[in-house]
């Protein structure tokens, strides 16, 4: 088939700008690229999480009785609404990763292995079920503990005995985060094992499902507490009831909002790259206008020529979605699987949906089409007149401004800088649209950084907060001169302060104590503590109110995690709380930030052995050591534990500082990277931007060029004309970028901080990032306008004066 | 062949023998410049006739470029009536002045214009292709006809960068008849040619006349006026002189 004359000029025009047409493809593929990355992870992440965490058919509810047998899971079952219950247990103690070394353990005990029906896991190696005097390790936990199949741990419960176990197999259990996030170890055992190390002998806990109709949380509760009176008429003792989201993966919320998040950087990339299109094919009809002009007096009309270029942008854009789309999705898989592996879940599928791919088509291609139509449109309703007169540049922009007398006022200032800094304004729209495009790539590298630098921070003020270096929890209470008295005797302690903990739960009217609690008992829950009000290892941001008093008796002060759970409490209100089965009314005195704490209300100690049984008694210390570095703790941790264990007291969990801060920073140490690679992806479209706008800069001034030689500039001097220029706008579009980054930076830095530490992140601003990018901009500037420049160099007078 | 019919029969439309093919009342242009105003013509009446070979000169600056502009839709008069056969001119937005101007009117310029990509058959074909004035099948045998009678049809298949000034120009001219307008207009065509050449152009022009077109062409060259029929000259943007009679 022959091409029609105006398809034949299309394919001439892009041999002739194949250069920039390549920047622009590059430029692109790459914002298509970021776009397939996330999207495709997004849609696999999303599906594969819910496919991981609904396979193990997860309990609506776990209640927490006194005693569940197979009696009460059968009569259960009846029960209106119950789809299927299951009777469970799990035990919090402690594992030994190295000797006197120890870490938290939550040891699930299942009746029947082969019968596991709710908060269903899988074997991945070794035996099933485990035989008498083993546990199975949940499998990011093997890691953790330090140990291997075959081999064994010394576990310790609550009844203080320790006992060396074997480690019999793994299972993969999706409904748990990983293991290292966590710092806590997942075992999975028998009855029989946990009778040996000293264990509760009956089962406590009751899980059920309930129907697929039942699936908002209030609904939930509505249900279960009927089964929860139903129980206690039959006369079991219904001590807690843990009703999680439903249907979530603890993670999934904090998963899905951080995709979207990406999801808008790389949509932001796109339109950069889109923006960049629009630009060079601007610059390219600049060039062309005299031609439009000549093809519109010989009968063209302007939708005509308006199609000529769209068409290009067409076949630009599939170019680009041909180059960005297929290793976008690779990248997408890999993104995926390695925060599937992050969080402890496995991808049964890395199929993207057909559905994605047209998207991609699309935005590739429409995307810079419309964007394209700005330039485009402006060009195609050009009157013959004006066209056939242009010279370049326009008539504003030649006469003389006060800019131009601004600038010329500047002493001393060498001419050709002059000429290259008037040059810069020259071409008003597309010095706008190369500043948007670079400032714009510029604000989200920097905010990307700032909010990688304000995340860093957040967690640093929250390890400077806890000014402490230990917390050890007891499984008992015991007399609190007594504790401090053992502690302090331990060389190497600073100071000591008790600190008791106990779980508390929003009181209900119908005496129910119901929690978010998800099965690894950390996420959703709640807790009652007391510090001495003077403390000096807790500094702590007041949000609201004051600080606890010593004679607060009624007072509590809580953390902004329990303000969400109280559904925003103010100052000056008053909570109702159950502890130990009571209901306690709390006056709130003041509310304070605290980073990646569990929802915590705190209390003096006065308070605390006013509505407890604690009188005296202290369940947990925190200690600060004299010195702070990790091996000294790890040392002082094992001393301390002797020293309690010598005095006849167990130890239920040991926390280090430098424990804590690793699991923190372990959370989203992806997300830093995901926003470094955005930020990489936006440093290589604003470098496209720079080095297209010198191109089309240089070549619509190649005519300039040669008179500037013929009356004598040396090669030297055109191409200092052309760098300086290429500076000036990188330098300007940097001042303005930092600006950009401001908002930018809080916006995201609260959303970010909302959605992992229910608080804003501070905002921050990166002097790395800053200096990075000007490193960046100023050498990108000089790379980019170098080519140009050097291309125009090489041109002799004759070719440059024959240039139309 | 319908499409290339109805053109004939706009074309006849346009070629009344009594009326003026082309004629303007009162036309006036203004620009304004960082200076103030600047008025390019002065309440320009003028006529023009079917078959006439007329010349526009002036020196540079006299307003004939603008004229020439106005009476091809380039451009539009600040006031005044441009009458063209029965369609009046001044009155197109610009998309009506597209196919006004691809289908009654050839224009060929001072710097011949051709597209730089295409070669100088594909130049000439452009307009049918924009206008669908021919089936795409008859294109390409009519512009390698329309090269051949400018004497150019050996170099059908080069790219406007290989051809001389004088065969860029002819080029320029068979682009300017690919649609078989009734009228042409010159701006300078030999204001970049030799002598020699300049004078075969004009001799290529002065012929279409004669075959039936209307040819209204802008020049500063004198010595030329033996190929017009009449000249109108311009100064200071007014008609300073008419030489000849209307045909």
């Amino acid at each position: 088939m022959r091409l029609s004359p105006r398809w034949k000029k299309l394919v001439g025009d892009l041999r002739i700008a194949q250069g920039r047409l390549m920047m622009m493809v590059i430029a692109l593929a790459v914002g298509i690229f970021g776009v397939a990355t996330i999207l495709s992870a997004y849609t696999i992440l999303t599906r594969e999480i819910s496919r991981n965490y609904l396979g193990t058919n997860p309990a609506a509810a776990q209640i927490q009785v006194d005693r569940v047998d197979d009696g009460l899971v059968q009569a259960v079952r009846h029960q209106p609404g119950i789809v299927d219950a299951e009777a469970s247990s799990s035990v919090t103690g402690r594992i030994e990763v190295n000797p006197n070394e120890w870490l938290p353990l939550l040891l699930f005990v299942v009746e029947d292995f082969n019968a596991i029906h709710i908060n269903k896991f899988q074997p991945e190696s070794g035996a099933w079920p485990p035989p008498a005097g083993t546990i199975l390790l949940e499998r990011t936990s093997l890691q953790l503990v330090n140990g291997k199949v075959g081999g064994s741990r010394r576990i310790q419960t609550s009844s203080g005995q320790k006992l060396n176990v074997g480690i019999s197999g793994l299972v993969h259990d999706p409904g748990l985060a990983p293991s290292w996030q966590e710092q806590t170890a997942y075992g999975y055992t028998t009855r029989a094992t946990l009778a040996l190390i000293g264990g509760p002998s009956r089962l406590s806990l009751l899980k059920v499902t309930l129907g697929d109709d039942v699936r908002d949380l209030r609904a939930i509760e509505q249900r279960v507490a009927i089964l929860a009176q139903w129980l206690k008429s039959q006369g079991r003792t219904v001590e807690q009831i843990r009703i999680p989201p439903p249907r979530m993966h603890p993670h999934q919320t904090q998963m899905t909002a951080i995709l979207v998040m990406l999801l808008l950087f790389s949509a932001m990339a796109l339109i950069l790259s889109a923006t960049l299109t629009a630009t060079i094919i601007g610059g390219l009809l600049a060039q062309q206008v005299r031609q439009i002009g000549v093809m519109k007096a010989i009968g063209a009309r302007s939708w005509q020529v308006a199609g000529v270029y769209s068409v290009m942008v067409i076949a630009m854009g599939t170019a680009a979605v041909v180059l960005g789309v297929p290793p976008g999705i690779a990248a997408g898989r890999g993104f995926a699987r390695t925060v599937a592996d992050l969080l402890n879940f496995t991808l049964y599928s890395q199929a993207v949906p057909t559905w994605i791919y047209f998207v991609q088509v699309l935005a590739g291609i429409l995307v810079p089409l419309l964007i394209a139509q700005i330039p485009i449109r402006k060009a195609a309703r050009i009157t013959v007149r004006e066209a056939i007169s242009d010279c370049g540049v326009q008539r504003a922009a030649v006469t003389e401004s006060r800019l131009d007398r601004l600038l010329a006022g500047i002493r001393g200032l060498d001419r050709t800088l002059l000429l290259a800094l008037r040059n810069t304004f020259r071409r008003r729209v597309r010095l706008a649209l190369t500043l948007g495009l670079l400032a714009a790539a510029g604000a989200m590298f920097l905010t990307s950084l700032n909010v990688k630098s304000a995340w860093e921070r957040n967690l640093a003020q929250a390890s400077a907060d806890r000014r402490y270096d230990l917390e050890i929890q007891l499984t008992a209470p015991v007399v609190e001169e007594r504790l401090l008295r053992i502690v302090n005797a331990v060389p190497g302690v600073q100071n000591s302060e008790s600190w008791n903990i106990l779980p508390a739960s929003l009181d209900r009217e119908d005496g129910l104590s119901i929690v978010r609690t998800y099965p690894d008992e950390g996420h959703g829950s709640f807790s009652l503590r007391s510090f001495p009000p003077q403390s000096d290892l807790v500094h702590l941001t007041l949000l609201d109110g004051r600080w606890l008093q010593p004679g607060d008796i009624n007072g509590v002060l809580i953390n902004h995690n329990a303000q969400a759970m109280l559904r925003g409490v103010k100052a000056g209100a008053t909570i109702e709380l159950r502890v130990q089965g009571r209901p306690l009314h709390f006056q709130v005195v003041g509310i304070v930030r605290e980073i990646m704490s569990p929802a915590t209300a705190y209390t003096s100690p006065a308070a605390f052995q006013r509505v407890t049984d604690f009188a005296g008694q202290s369940n947990a210390v925190r200690i600060a050591a004299k010195a702070h570095d990790e091996k000294n703790i790890l040392g002082l941790t094992r001393d301390i534990g002797q020293a309690l264990e010598r005095e006849g007291i167990s130890t239920k969990v040991e926390i280090s500082e430098s424990r804590l801060s690793g699991a923190l920073s372990g959370h989203v140490y992806i997300l830093i990277v995901a926003l470094i690679m955005m930020s990489v992806l936006m440093a290589v479209v604003g470098a496209l931007g720079l080095t297209s706008a010198m191109g089309t800069s240089v070549i619509e001034r190649t005519r300039e060029f040669g008179i500037m030689r013929t009356i004598g500039a040396r090669t030297p001097t055109v191409m200092r004309n052309i760098i300086s220029e290429g500076i000036f706008i990188g330098l300007m579009s940097w001042c303005v970028a930092i600006v950009l980054s401001v908002p930018l930076s809080a916006g995201v830095g609260r959303l970010i901080g909302t959605l992992a530490f229910r608080s804003t992140l501070p905002l921050t601003l990166s002097l790395f990032a800053i200096v990075l990018w000007l490193t960046l901009i100023v050498l990108g500037s000089m790379a980019a306008s170098a080519v140009p420049a050097w291309k125009a160099s090489k041109l002799t007078i004759r070719e440059t004066l024959a240039h139309l | 062949m319908m499409v290339a019919a109805q053109t004939e029969q706009q074309g006849q439309g346009i070629s009344s023998a009594r009326a003026p093919l082309i004629s303007t009342s009162h036309l006036f242009k203004r620009y304004q410049t960082p200076a103030g105003f600047f008025e390019a013509l002065k309440d320009i009446d003028l006529a023009v006739y079917h078959g006439e070979c007329v010349a526009v000169v002036g020196k540079s600056g006299s307003g004939k470029s603008t004229l020439v502009n106005i009476l091809t839709g380039i451009d539009s008069p600040t006031s005044g009536e441009v009458h063209v056969a029965s369609t009046a001119v001044h009155k197109l937005n610009q998309e009506q002045l597209a196919i006004w101007r691809g289908r009654n009117v050839g224009v060929v310029f001072q710097f011949f214009q051709l597209l730089p990509t295409l070669t100088v058959a594909e130049n000439v074909m452009l307009p049918m292709d924009f206008c669908k004035t021919y089936p795409p099948a008859e294109r390409l045998p009519r512009a390698i006809a329309l090269l051949a009678k400018m004497g150019i049809a050996e170099q059908a298949g080069k790219l406007p960068a290989d051809l001389s000034g004088g065969q860029q120009q002819r080029a320029a001219i068979a682009r300017a008849l690919a649609n078989d307008p009734p009228i042409l207009f010159a701006d300078e065509p030999t204001g970049n040619l030799d002598s020699k050449t300049s004078d075969e152009v004009m001799e290529f022009l002065a012929d279409l006349a004669k075959d039936g077109k209307t040819v209204v062409m802008v020049t500063h060259e004198r010595d030329l006026s033996r190929h017009f029929t009449r000249t109108i000259s311009l100064a200071d943007g007014m008609v300073a002189g008419r030489a000849g009679q209307p045909s």
